[in-house]
């Protein structure tokens, strides 16, 4: 056993951190997030010239084939520094859908580009009747033409606004498929919604025609809706790794500031209530980073049980993240809540997320589904 | 025991007269009620509930109160509720609690002259406590006051006080002996908002703290040489810290509260109008679960606070009960916030005018239940309180401050 990082998850973390300290501090993500797309050229540039886009993506289609714990280095140092941005949309989530649905064409189409980062697309699940299972979709695809037409809406969509392509799941006669639609085809209609939200959108299709070739897997087969449901688990402990990131960051701001601050004729740190807050904060920032880490470990290992603790390392970084932001506002009282400080950006990703490719309820049911036979490992 | 209140026909009648009148004189508003525009109707019905003794009922009528007794003031108090107000039905932090201090503080001169313009709704004042350097810690504050003839000269930095509309006057505490002995050095001042020297930034915070109309965004106020004439000097000089007890005591919730349990209600709405698979939320086991939570938790916020206001209107000795309804009420904000997320979704967390269910008011409450863990003391200051209230490890417990039974007003 050995649950250190290796020698090069050393130096990606490194890397990702160096970046933030000289190009995204935390005061220029505040900026950034005023600004109507929410991030910047620099950080996408960087992102896509450094390799952060295509790691899960295999070398033969343009990405470096890391492993995900590899990968999850990565996207936890990023979401430590709250960089925005879809790069979880574009760099995980959508290459994971199109490696796993795709034909042998569709995978050479689209993944290089997205390594690049000269495509950004995003994933469209969620629909006015909110739910993450796949077999909640009800926008319908029905053969027109020579390929379908796509009528529905999709909503809390994240990053669409910035999206080239959307990969949206669709109900087809023969069950849910995913459907790769420009975002300027004609009848697609894209807005970011207001709110506690990163970068959720509304995106409505009406009578939009693609081309049959625009259907993941149609010519193999291969798009089916339990290969969706597959390469979304995939993804999870990816975005968890992220919210253990954002959750670390509450961690060091609080402990810092309990040193720091004084009242009293003393640092607060001092305060048993404050050390109570501290101690919360790191119970949840632990639960959810080694519930994360031991998911992605399964996943490169091929160990059995892969399912459960994705669900697990969901519901324990959604809910950590959300109670070590509480935490970390009741450690900092009134400067917590001024947007300049910068905890606030993670008081906003910490709700948003909440419900990124699943809300702890959903993951709860899909546990309390598959437990009465799941196999308990033998040791420790 | 009874917890409904018993109205004689006395009372019964009194609330068809206010009924009537309310229905009358309540503005009728659309979009947000802290506009520009809302807030002056908000001030207009306050100047004429204050001409007919109705804005702080149970004040004397010697000062610009209404000099009703407390059955009245219920009655009000019901009624107003009835269009989700409260009295005032704006943002006068300074008016209510300063208000209630001047009465039990200040000299028979300062409570003629200060207290009408406050009781009858001619002025808006802002309480003024928080410094960079002094938050939980008030007593620590560096704001100086600096005796010069039959002025004070005031400087230093305020934050995290006021509202978006301004006021007319600014209670305030200073130091007025920058060497002296801990709680033995402050003073309260009522200063003119508009004195020479005084400036205000508004700052950039996550929510509004849900103060209630007027309340929209909080200030730092800057005090740079301000001449303050010495009679607005309430208390006695260094005896600002005795003040402030009674000030604190009524800012910890001593004062409670009547009224219905509307976010529970309005909670269950959005249950019913928002579908899953086909069927209203209402209908999910999973959501009726953490509907049932919600209503745990704003009962029992319901209750400590009509166990205050009771208390408060009855003269009964009050110990812990004050900081713990605010306590509580502050921790089930955030247990409501997260039922909330779990029962209608990212639809929450959205303001956008086609999705927002609420109409604008989730998301806003989700944000101000994080920031409304810190006005009127932390959740830790009301939890150490508490604590020596109730006479945890002491032999002899703390006293409450004294609030003279004004809270009401
Ligand atoms: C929305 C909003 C509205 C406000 N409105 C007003 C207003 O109208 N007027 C006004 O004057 N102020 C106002 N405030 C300021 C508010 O009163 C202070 O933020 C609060 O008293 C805490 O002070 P602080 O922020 O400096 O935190 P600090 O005092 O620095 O507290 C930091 C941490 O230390 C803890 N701590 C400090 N001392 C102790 C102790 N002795 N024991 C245990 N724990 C301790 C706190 O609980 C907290 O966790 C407002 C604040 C907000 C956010």
């Amino acid at each position: 056993m050995d649950l250190s990082l290796t020698e090069t998850q050393e130096l990606l973390k490194r890397g990702v951190e160096e970046f933030i300290e000289r190009e995204t501090p935390l005061s220029s993500v505040v900026s950034l997030q005023q600004s109507e797309r929410g991030y910047s050229d620099a950080i996408w540039r960087t992102a896509a010239e450094v390799g952060w886009l295509g790691m899960l993506t295999p070398e033969a289609y343009g990405g470096s084939g890391s492993s995900f714990m590899d990968a999850a280095v990565v996207f936890q140092a990023l979401g430590a520094g709250a960089i925005p941005g879809p790069l979880l949309s574009s760099g995980v989530i959508a290459p994971l859908v199109i490696e796993a649905l795709g034909t042998e064409a569709q995978r050479e189409q689209y993944l290089p580009a997205l390594a690049r980062g000269e495509l950004v697309a995003t994933f469209a699940l969620t629909e006015p009747e909110w739910g993450w299972g796949v077999d909640r979709v009800q926008l319908r695809a029905e053969a027109s033409g020579d390929g379908y037409r796509l009528n529905g809406t999709k909503l809390f969509v994240y990053d669409a606004h910035a999206a080239d392509v959307l990969l949206v799941a669709a109900r087809t006669s023969e069950g849910v498929r995913v459907f790769v639609v420009p975002a300027t085809a004609a009848g697609v209609e894209v807005r970011r919604l207001e709110g506690l939200f990163s970068a959720e959108c509304q995106v409505r299709l009406t009578g939009v025609q693609v081309p049959a070739s625009a259907m993941l897997g149609r010519t193999d087969g291969g798009g089916t809706a339990a290969a969706l449901e597959a390469a979304l688990l995939r993804a999870t402990p990816i975005l968890c790794a992220y919210q253990v990131g954002g959750a670390q960051t509450a961690f060091e701001l609080s402990v810092d500031y309990s040193r720091r601050r004084r009242q009293f004729g003393q640092p607060i740190g001092r305060f048993q209530h404050v050390q109570n807050h501290i101690v919360q904060l790191v119970n949840h920032l632990d639960g959810a980073r080694w519930t994360t880490y031991e998911a992605l470990w399964k996943l490169d290992a091929g160990k059995p049980g892969v399912e459960v603790s994705a669900h697990l390392a969901k519901v324990c970084a959604s809910e950590g993240f959300v109670h070590a932001v509480n935490y970390a506002h009741e450690v900092h009282a009134g400067v917590g809540v001024m947007h300049e400080y910068g905890l606030t950006l993670f008081t906003r990703l910490s709700r948003s997320l909440y419900f990124a490719l699943g809300d702890p309820k959903w993951h709860r049911q899909r546990l309390a589904a598959l437990l009465p036979d799941h196999e308990l490992s033998e040791v420790a | 025991m009874d917890f409904e209140v018993a109205y004689s026909p006395e009372q019964e009648q009194f609330r068809a007269e206010v009924r009537a009148w309310l229905a009358e004189h309540v503005p009728q508003v659309e979009g947000d009620r802290d506009s520009d525009e809302n807030y002056e109707k908000y001030r207009q019905l306050g100047r004429e509930l204050g001409a007919k003794g109705w804005l702080r009922p149970a004040a004397p009528v010697e000062y610009g109160g209404g000099g009703l007794p407390v059955d009245h003031a219920i009655v009000i108090a019901e009624e107003v509720d009835r269009y989700d107000l409260r009295l005032p039905p704006y943002y006068d932090s300074g008016g209510t609690l300063g208000g209630a201090s001047i009465l039990v503080w200040g000299t028979e001169e300062q409570k003629r002259r200060m207290l009408p313009p406050i009781f009858r709704g001619e002025v808006v004042t802002w309480q003024l406590l928080t410094g960079p350097e002094a938050g939980s810690d008030l007593a620590g504050t560096t704001t100086d006051a600096r005796r010069d003839g039959d002025e004070y000269v005031l400087n230093g930095e305020k934050v995290f006080v006021g509202g978006s509309h301004g006021a007319d006057f600014l209670w305030t505490i200073a130091r007025t002996d920058a060497t002296g002995e801990r709680h033995r050095n402050l003073s309260w001042f009522l200063i003119p908002a508009d004195l020479p020297g005084i400036q205000y930034r508004r700052m950039e915070l996550l929510g509004d703290g849900n103060e209630g109309i007027g309340s929209g965004y909080k200030n730092t106020i800057y005090f740079d040489n301000v001449r303050v004439p010495a009679a607005q000097l309430v208390g006695g000089e260094n005896n600002g810290w005795q003040v402030a007890s009674t000030h604190l005591e009524l800012e910890h919730g001593a004062g409670g509260r009547i009224g219905s349990n509307r976010l529970f209600r309005m909670t269950r709405e959005w249950a019913r109008q928002l579908k899953r698979e086909g069927r209203p939320l209402i209908e999910h086991p999973d959501v009726q679960e953490r509907l049932v939570d919600v209503f745990v938790q704003t009962e029992v916020t319901r209750l400590l606070n009509l166990r205050n206001y009771w208390m408060n209107q009855s003269h009964q000795r009050m110990s812990y009960e004050g900081p713990q309804a605010s306590y509580y009420g502050k921790m089930a904000g955030l247990e409501v916030s997260q039922a909330m997320m779990d029962i209608i979704g990212p639809y929450a967390l959205t303001t956008d005018e086609e999705w927002d269910v609420s109409r604008g008011l989730v998301e806003p409450y989700l944000k101000s239940a994080i920031v409304a863990l810190h006005p009127g003391g932390t959740a830790d200051i009301q939890k150490v309180i508490i604590a020596r209230r109730i006479g945890v490890g002491r032999d002899i417990a703390e006293r409450a401050g004294d609030t003279g039974g004004q809270a009401a007003f």
